[in-house]
């Protein structure tokens, strides 16, 4: 092999995101779309080619077909590469026997041969589920400078949604003291990202001991990172600040693409020292129409605007004819909204049709009871009839008929 | 015959001199059109839906832009082991000079031409705008067991000098050639896209260089008699670039719904190079209107029947009416721009007002502060 990378990165893409309902009926999480031309996958994809990190390997399981298709040989990312490169790597037979991955470490030690193939000094374990724009890079000096086993990224939650977290305690010097998962009360603010960096070495050691393990749930944080912990290996906390957002539920995901339109979010995506990569489809540049109106709005290549568009993210090849409505609402590829619908509050999959006059979604101060309240969901190709009305917190995954 | 068998030729030159603003910094076919495109995604991209495989693209001068827009062909699915996309830059022996030109141009690619191996070879400029089935031209080809099949458009002439009218028989043979001149009502004219033997090609091109012809127009018209020449209507969407004013009118005809059918048909896609932009933005307060708008727009002022090309920012109260704004031209507030052309990068500084007429409209040039 020609130059030895230093650091790979494994991405753990293998998640089915099953509080995504129908968004990942057919597609694994990373591959849902966001933010208009991108899918979530782009983002550690994108880190990892701007921190200099060149080879990847993308650990896919639950409905990887789209995926596969779309990561392709990696030529978007830069990542199509004689040395390193990306690579899908799906659980495969074995001489004893066939395992699908168990864990997120079990993803990693059954590809262990793959790691040992470039040797390298430390190995970046992602996730495929989150929004950020993280330096990878200055992760590692941190790393290297602690003299750290094992470094976990970590961002400071608001107290109030901190029990939601994988929370950590740190020391003054950035070592970490104390894990806790999801605790009732807790003693810290400080959240695991889900990112970390290891030595290989020490990583290998106990991802074999992890896997002869009896009862283990071959987890990272349930069980490496503990056992780790436990044999008193050097463990720091890396603090990132900036934007980072778990897409793993409709509202989250909902938000994350409207905090797109806020200029108050520290997220931007127009940044050419650090851009975001995608594949990009092919499509002519969008058409905005006489009688339109576009306001606080995102709009990508493709699309054919003739009705009236506030605060909603559009997809490519997004069609919305003349008096259609959409408001508060995400739009993906393809998506057709005739004559006088309305879309709001709303996530609209791919290939979808609302014919004239339906109704999707509603406004959350037209809710008797706000509880009731939520972003509706039309699915994949689906075709809402004349008239028809949705209502909100709904996830519409068949054909609706026509209000006659 | 399939489109295999078939060498494809764009020369990105020809014509520069027909508008000179546009291509004092570039080639014909690197000048931005269509809000995401340079005028070379047509012919190349016509040619891969049609399943040409491989294609040269002559060069002369000012290519730097056009090296960098199309690189190794990799948006066309050119980049290949076998066959694929070569630039063919100016061959320049003791014995040539510059070259002048397109025969010229050809036979100094006589070798890329002859090593191709094969049938026959496709030849087109960069300033024919169009959607073309080049697979039909092909077939009417072969089934006329042609030597020569130029593509024409019936019309108006485009006012290009140099425009060239096809006189034809029955059966659609060419039987003679006429120098379009301004007195020319509708006529059948080339569109010089033109597919030929390439025995025949490599041959008229020896003829050529001992007779010191240098224009292939006059070459083809000289042996009209005696070779079995065709003429191919092309009925779609197609127009000819032939000055500054056709650029800005061509343009905007893009507004039309059915022009943008015609030439962005999804079965025939127009690819081009990819500049990963996030999408545009509209921000509070903006308003447009009939405008065909690229990625990596920002938008908080007024636009009207405009296109906007990739990374324009339109600052709050700017308004931009019946104009052409290129990649990363920045409006400033409260600036008016009206039938305006304004190339790349350039700067428009706020409370400032430019404004041409539909019949003239102004250019500035890029990178231009005003």
């Amino acid at each position: 092999m020609a130059v030895k990378p230093e650091c790979i990165a494994m991405l753990l893409a293998g998640g089915q995101g099953s509080r995504l309902g129908i968004l990942t009926k057919n597609i694994a999480k990373p591959a849902v779309p966001y933010g208009g031309k991108y899918r979530i996958i782009d983002f550690p994809l994108s880190n990892c080619v701007n921190s200099g990190i060149y080879t990847v390997g993308v650990l896919t399981q639950y409905q990887p077909l789209e995926l596969n298709d779309y990561i392709g040989n990696g030529q978007p990312w830069d990542l199509d590469r004689a040395n390193g490169g990306v690579h899908i790597l799906s659980p495969y037979q074995q001489i004893k026997g066939t395992e699908w991955y168990k864990g997120t470490a079990n993803a990693i030690y059954q590809n262990i041969n793959f790691i040992e193939r470039y040797d390298p000094e430390y190995v970046l374990i992602l996730s495929g589920d989150h929004i950020y724009k993280m330096d990878y890079s200055k992760m590692l000096d941190f790393h290297k400078e602690k003299n750290a086993d094992c470094t976990i990224a970590m961002l400071e939650v608001p107290w109030e949604e901190a029990s939601r977290f994988g929370l950590m305690i740190v020391n003054d010097d950035g070592s970490i003291s104390e894990f806790e998962e999801k605790p009732k009360n807790p003693r810290s603010n400080k959240a695991s990202m889900g990112v970390y960096i290891f030595n290989w070495k020490k990583l290998r050691k106990y991802l074999i001991e992890d896997e002869a393990k009896e009862g283990s749930g071959n987890d990272f944080g349930h069980d490496v990172i503990p056992a780790m912990h436990g044999a008193g290996e050097r463990m720091f906390a890396y603090q990132f600040d900036g934007y980072w957002k778990d897409v793993g539920t409709i509202s989250s995901l909902w938000d994350a693409n409207l905090d797109l339109l806020n200029p108050k979010v520290d997220l931007d995506l127009d940044d050419d020292g650090w851009k975001i990569y995608s594949r990009s489809p092919v499509a002519p540049p969008h058409y905005v129409g006489a009688n339109a109106k576009v306001e606080n709005s995102m709009i990508t290549e493709g699309c054919e605007i003739e009705g009236d568009i506030d605060f909603s993210v559009l997809f490519a090849n997004v069609t919305v004819e003349e008096g259609a409505e959409v408001k508060y609402s995400i739009v993906m590829p393809g998506t057709v909204i005739k004559k006088g619908a309305v879309v709001q509050y709303s996530i609209v999959a791919e290939n979808a049709v609302i014919e004239e006059g339906a109704v999707v979604g509603e406004k959350p101060e037209n809710m008797k009871n706000i509880e009731d309240w939520g972003v509706a969901v039309i699915g994949n190709g689906v075709t809402i009839g004349k008239g028809a009305k949705i209502a909100p917190d709904t996830m519409t995954d068949s054909d609706v008929g026509g209000a006659e | 015959m399939s489109a295999k068998n078939v060498l494809g030729i764009i020369f990105s030159n020809a014509y520069d001199e027909v508008l000179p603003e546009l291509t004092a910094l570039r080639t014909m076919g690197s000048i931005p059109f269509a809000a995401r495109y340079r005028l070379i995604d047509f012919p190349l991209s016509n040619m891969v839906n049609a399943g040409i495989p491989q294609v040269g693209v002559i060069t002369k001068s000012n290519y730097r832009s056009l090296m960098d827009h199309i690189g190794n062909g990799k948006p066309w699915d050119l980049s290949r082991k076998r066959e694929g996309m070569t630039l063919l830059p100016p061959f320049d022996t003791p014995a040539m000079g510059m070259t002048t030109g397109k025969a010229d141009a050809l036979y100094g690619s006589i070798s890329y031409i002859t090593k191709s191996a094969k049938d026959h070879v496709l030849l087109t400029d960069c300033n024919v705008v169009c959607n073309m089935d080049y697979e039909k031209l092909i077939k009417a080809h072969t089934s006329k067991d042609a030597d020569i099949t130029i593509a024409y458009a019936k019309g108006n002439p485009p006012s290009i000098e140099n425009g060239t009218e096809l006189i034809l028989g029955d059966d659609g043979r060419v039987v003679g050639t006429k120098l379009i001149d301004c007195f020319s009502g509708s006529v059948n004219y080339s569109l010089k896209i033109m597919i030929i033997r390439r025995t025949l090609l490599e041959r008229l091109l020896h003829e050529a260089h001992s007779a010191k012809i240098d224009d292939f127009e006059t070459l083809v018209a000289n042996n009209v008699k005696h070779l079995r020449v065709y003429g191919y209507e092309e009925t779609g969407f197609v127009r000819v670039l032939g000055s500054l004013q056709n650029y800005y009118d061509i343009s905007l005809e893009l507004l039309k719904l059915e022009n943008r059918k015609a030439l962005f048909t999804p079965d025939r896609p127009v690819y081009t190079k990819v500049s990963d932009q996030v999408p545009s933005i509209y921000g509070i307060g903006a308003n447009v209107k009939n405008s065909l708008v690229a990625d990596g727009c920002k938008i908080y002022g007024e636009v009207e029947n405009s296109i906007l090309f990739r990374g324009v920012t339109v600052e709050k109260g700017a308004k931009i009416k019946n104009s052409i704004v290129m990649q990363n031209t920045f409006v400033g507030e409260n600036s008016t721009l009206e039938c305006v052309i304004i190339d790349k990068s350039a700067v428009v500084k706020p409370n400032k007002m430019l404004c041409g007429a539909s019949n003239y409209p102004v250019y500035i040039g890029k990178g231009i502060v005003i």
